[in-house]
């Protein structure tokens, strides 16, 4: 007997590289899930690194890190939090200012 | 607005799985406002007290702390008369990683460990300091009289 194969479809199944029933330690939706405001996971939700480990949806993070209160303290270990993924933002070399002097015209 | 789902989660958890001596059940027609009791812990002036407090979740919870008060008269250098509290996480130190329950276990303890050098109700905690048996002898005594089981 022979089979001919019309047509297939492939399903795909993804998850974060993360252990497998952690929660965001701010919303305590599941890491595979999103945040409490966005609807869809994955790309658009997506999670951050923090240097000391911890990680949270972005959205998540980002909103505590906006709040004054927060010190921009990591909400498990209250270091300060820095993205791990981020590279050091390394200040831009600065212009010379050439002084323009214009001549002042003695009158 | 809609009840965000980590609420949601934290009260079911909160009547599946209560913690010993304390309770918090929210209000049918609001959900973030909650009833609460907290027992006295063992061996403090407050042993077999049971106190009432009431329990808000803002708006924005739990970027901010909630706001909680004791209902119940009680004498504590730490609490005024209004009921409000001097917890450091329910203020500066709230991070949104703490929840309603470690949030109450928090009070449960500062029930059991009064602090009269970072004071609320200085009256009280003048007090605490210049006679401390007398001071825990009032705390027993509004014990026994406002917070009746």
């Amino acid at each position: 007997m022979r089979v001919i194969i019309k047509e297939w479809n492939a399903v795909a199944a993804w998850r974060w590289d993360m252990p497998d029933d952690d929660v965001c330690g701010i919303c305590r939706n599941p890491y595979d899930s999103t945040c409490s405001k966005c609807k869809y996971p994955g790309d658009e939700c997506p999670l951050l690194l923090g240097e000391c480990n911890h990680s949270f949806h972005m959205h998540c993070i980002i909103s505590w890190l906006r709040q004054e209160s927060s010190l921009e303290k990591c909400p498990m270990c209250r270091q300060p939090f820095k993205s791990k993924s981020q590279d050091p933002v390394t200040p831009a070399p600065r212009q010379t200012q050439t002084a323009n002097a214009t001549p002042t015209t003695a009158t | 607005m809609a009840l965000p789902k980590r609420i949601i989660k934290e009260t079911e958890r909160l009547m599946a799985e209560p913690v010993k001596g304390i309770s918090a059940v929210p209000h049918e027609d609001n959900l973030r406002y909650f009833d609460v009791t907290i027992e006295g812990p063992e061996q403090s002036p407050y042993e077999g007290g049971v106190f009432k407090l009431e329990l808000f979740l803002p708006d924005d919870y739990p970027m901010t702390p909630p706001k909680i008060r004791f209902l119940t008269k009680i004498y504590h250098p730490n609490i005024d008369r209004l009921g409000r509290i001097c917890l450091d996480v329910l203020k500066g130190n709230w991070s949104p990683a703490l929840q309603i329950r470690t949030i109450l276990l928090s009070i449960q303890a500062l029930l059991g460990a009064p602090n009269p050098d970072d004071p609320l109700a200085n009256d009280v905690a003048q007090k605490w300091k210049e006679d401390q048996n007398a001071a825990i002898e009032t705390a027993r005594q509004w014990t026994r009289e406002h917070a009746k089981p």
